[in-house]
């Protein structure tokens, strides 16, 4: 394991905190305040801080180190986390974000913008808190400055526990306490369950307190219940420690990095004049610890802990690499203390994603990627074994077929949890937008809002690689174009805030994302004015509203007056198009004028295991998806019902419903079919409809590897995907999607149509 | 409570007692309520807060019953522990004829 690799897993971990910094914020801005959001925040860019202080990345650090000492102002209820300080943190989060990407792929930053930033981070720093905040932990930037004694500033009031320490001095018991400059620490510890259940020790933290300096401890078991009435694994003991220590609270809270957020602490310094003061306390009076300690240490585990805050950038320097690299490396002292394994990972799973339950590996996407394909012909292969079999043994020895069906579904299973590891929630590509929005926001100056839904729909991960770009385009234009100014809106009795609405579900086999906005809707004659202008068509075609509407995913077509920085040069929704089509998906728009417009884009779940029922249509053997069929009918002859020239309707239960002749429309015969010699299928299309697809025969219901047509041939209307069959044919999907907008009349063809169903 | 044994039992700490040993001597220590127990923890080495804890009930609880509890042996690692987290056992040990 070299530096660079170190490096490279720091970076794919820094990304995952930006994502939890943005979503914690987001949160925030809702007006979420629950202050495990708050620590979420903040761990966030403390993680990335500590990391990026051990790979030497200045730039990053001195940034973080700004954003994080604001955000603990909001931890500490000193600063109120109004609309206008999450603005500043958002833009923060962005710049924080693109500082760890340039550290990463080289390339600059905008030195102003941050510049910026860091000036009004500091002035909500400073200007809503007083001039000091001790308890504010720098362990790094505290590095390049000489050590000055932290506590200068000390609160006199801190006796509300009627607790007072007593110093420890052994030895010079004639020194008078105020020639001493070293600040005493008291400090209230009140471990959680948690704490112990994640492998953290007190008694180690408190070692770790007593090698600060002269240390004093008091054990409050006042909550300890008798032996029968306790859980073994509660924490009942609480400690009030005082320690005197020239490391100050920066010092003293460096030691309970790991633990803070399973315990409630309370750091203060005292002033060496208030000392003494409270000589008749009734409280016991406290154990002086001995200074030997070594024989607590672990002999093996020692070495990486020799000097346990040797200095300020030493601490920074470990706690950065036990954030990031504790997985891989043994480099963090305290996970090695923890002689089990277990206990360590829980450590370093806790400074991670204290919040996040569950332990992930990385693997490399090639290696899913080889599995995914060997379960693939493994399926097809146990298809093809069963098949034979019941097609040689007539006897039914029911031995190898109930081991056959078992096989059956361990494959079954098998291949689900591959497909499952493929998969990921589509969630870090909608929090990018949330980016794209603000930015673009701030420059039009427009005020949005963006609203995601279904984050946790699951998509292959290639799709969700592929999907932010166009996704992005549509964005920017829905905010660019879509969108009125604030003055207008309100005008129009609108709100002024804009909203975009981001929604992603799974329907009928295949992930449906859709964006839509509340703007004013696309500008017909506009846009119809436009493409006679731009010869796209004839001045006098007769045009659909629909038509219209799909005209701007014509390359070189823009309704913008003049190009802006944003969108508007006319290659957005046209590049949009190919590239959602080149997933295999279908992008679709509906408009209201001054209601807004909605995208809707259809992908399928490439890789996927499709259910599909096998059908026979015409002596071709086809899959349709079986999350797309309602039910199956038997056509009677009373039910179908002929509607002009070529339409035939089908009633079901009272309600009228188009009968699409599958053979027809991808033109494997041209005659029609006999309803009554086929079987109805029932299908519900993306546009909500539902419409029965003709077949000739039902063959079963099966489970289908999905064989990419295009990778392997090319694109096929009508068609999907394809697939292997038991007995080693291939069968085609049928994507029923564009088969019932082709029943509608819209050609079967993606190449020059105007029609977004490709 | 069970009936007041006269034999003494005793009762010799494991090695290490972390969190996972936690729940053991707790179950442990229940099962000796109701008489005399001497502890002994001389081949202590590593002590964590939850053992010392469930330590620390059960003197609490023997000292309801008015039953001794008692450290016959303690190793130094123990007795280090013990004063680090500020718990104070020297009223238990032995020594002190407490009987």
């Amino acid at each position: 394991m070299d530096m660079n690799e170190i490096k490279e897993i720091f970076f794919q971990e820094c990304e995952e905190q930006l994502a939890e910094l943005e979503s914690g914020l987001l949160k925030l801005n809702d007006g979420d305040r629950d202050p495990e959001t708050v620590n979420a925040v903040f761990r966030a860019v403390h993680s990335i801080k500590g990391g990026a202080g051990a790979f030497g990345l200045d730039d990053l650090v001195s940034f973080a180190h700004v954003f994080e000492t604001t955000l603990d102002c909001v931890r500490s209820n000193k600063l109120e986390p109004t609309q206008d300080v999450l603005k500043v943190m958002l833009k923060s989060a962005d710049v924080l974000a693109d500082l760890t990407n340039a550290a990463r792929d080289g390339g600059s930053v905008d030195e102003a913008r941050s510049r910026t930033l860091i000036r009004e981070l500091e002035a909500l720093a400073h200007g809503e808190t007083h001039a000091a905040e001790p308890a504010a932990p720098k362990p790094v930037a505290a590095a390049s400055k000489p050590a000055e004694p932290a506590p200068v500033v000390a609160k006199p009031d801190v006796n509300d526990e009627g607790f007072q320490p007593i110093p420890f001095s052994f030895g010079d018991f004639d020194d008078e306490p105020a020639a001493q400059y070293v600040p005493t620490c008291q400090i209230v510890f009140r471990p959680n369950r948690e704490l112990y259940a994640k492998g953290n020790e007190a008694v180690l933290l408190l070692r770790d307190l007593s090698r600060l300096g002269e240390m004093s401890v008091y054990c409050d078991m006042d909550r300890l219940p008798p032996l029968d009435k306790m859980n073994p694994e509660e924490a009942y003991f609480s400690w009030k420690v005082s320690v005197t220590t020239d490391k100050g609270e920066d010092g003293v809270r460096s030691v309970f990095e790991f633990a803070e957020w399973d315990c409630e602490l309370d750091v203060r310094t005292i002033e060496e004049e208030i000392v003494g003061d409270a000589a008749d306390d009734d409280e016991p009076p406290m154990q002086a610890v001995p200074f030997d300690l070594s024989l607590l240490e672990d002999g093996p585990a020692a070495g990486g802990e020799e000097e346990p805050v040797a200095s300020e950038s030493d601490a920074a320097a470990a706690i950065a690499a036990a954030d990031t690299a504790s997985k891989v490396a043994q480099v963090a002292s305290r996970a090695a203390e923890n002689a089990k394994a277990a206990a360590a990972a829980a450590t370093a799973a806790q400074a991670n994603q204290a919040s996040a339950a569950g332990q992930t590996i990385r693997v490399d996407l090639d290696r899913v990627d080889r599995l995914i394909n060997l379960v693939g012909e493994l399926v097809i292969n146990q298809a093809m074994l069963s098949q034979s079999v019941v097609e040689n043994d007539n006897n039914g020895v029911s031995s190898i077929n109930m081991g056959l069906e078992e096989l059956q579904q361990l494959t079954r299973e098998i291949q689900d949890s591959v497909m499952a590891i493929r998969a990921q929630p589509v969630k870090p590509v909608f929090q990018r937008m949330a980016r794209t929005v603000r930015e673009i926001a701030d420059i039009t100056g427009k005020s949005v809002r963006l609203i995601t839904e279904g984050e946790n729909t699951e998509v292959d991960k290639t799709v969700i690689d592929k999907l932010a770009e166009p996704l992005t385009h549509m964005i920017r234009n829905a905010v660019d174009h879509g969108l009125e100014m604030p003055e207008k809106r309100e005008a129009l009795g609108k709100n002024p805030e804009g909203t975009v609405r981001l929604t992603a579900k799974h329907r009928s086999g295949r992930i449906v994302i859709e964006l839509a906005d509340d703007g004013a809707g696309i500008n017909r004659e506009k846009v119809r004015q436009k493409a006679i202008d731009n010869d796209l068509i004839a001045a006098d075609a007769n045009l659909s509203d629909e038509e219209i509407d799909n005209l701007i995913f014509h390359a070189g077509f823009s309704t913008a007056d003049k190009v802006s920085d944003l969108s508007g040069r006319g290659v957005g929704m046209d590049v949009v198009k190919r590239s959602i089509q080149a997933l295999g998906g279908r992008i679709s728009i509906s408009s209201k004028p001054g209601q807004g417009s909605v995208f809707t884009m259809s992908l399928p779940l490439t890789l996927a295991v499709l259910d599909g029922m096998v059908v026979t249509v015409a002596g071709q053997t086809l899959v349709v998806p079986l999350t797309a069929i309602v039910e199956t009918l038997q056509p009677e002859a009373s039910a179908i019902h002929s509607f002009g020239a070529s339409q035939r309707l089908i009633s079901i239960r009272n309600s009228f419903c188009p009968l699409v002749d599958v053979g027809r429309i991808l033109n494997f015969r041209s005659t029609q079919a006999n309803p009554m010699d086929g079987v109805a299928l029932l299908v519900e299309s993306e546009g909500g409809g539902q419409r029965a697809l003709m077949v000739d025969a039902i063959q079963g219901q099966r489970q289908v590897v999905i064989k990419s047509l295009e990778a392997n041939y090319t694109h096929v209307p009508g068609i999907a995907a394809a697939t292997i069959l038991g007995d080693g044919r291939v069968a085609l999907i049928l994507d029923v999607d564009a088969v019932v907008a082709a029943s509608r009349g819209q050609p079967l063809r993606q190449d020059i149509s105007l029609a977004a169903t490709g | 409570m069970a009936s007041k044994k006269a034999a003494q039992k005793s009762l010799s700490l494991a090695p290490v007692l972390d969190l996972n040993e936690a729940t053991a001597l707790h179950a442990q220590l229940m099962g000796l309520k109701g008489g005399p127990l001497v502890i002994d923890a001389s081949a202590v080495e590593r002590v964590g807060a939850l053992c010392a804890q469930v330590l620390m009930a059960g003197a609490k609880s023997w000292e309801e019953d008015k039953q001794p509890f008692t450290f016959a042996k303690v190793s130094e690692p123990f007795m280090k522990t013990m004063q680090l987290i500020g718990v104070n056992i020297d009223h238990l040990l032995a020594q002190e004829a407490r009987q």
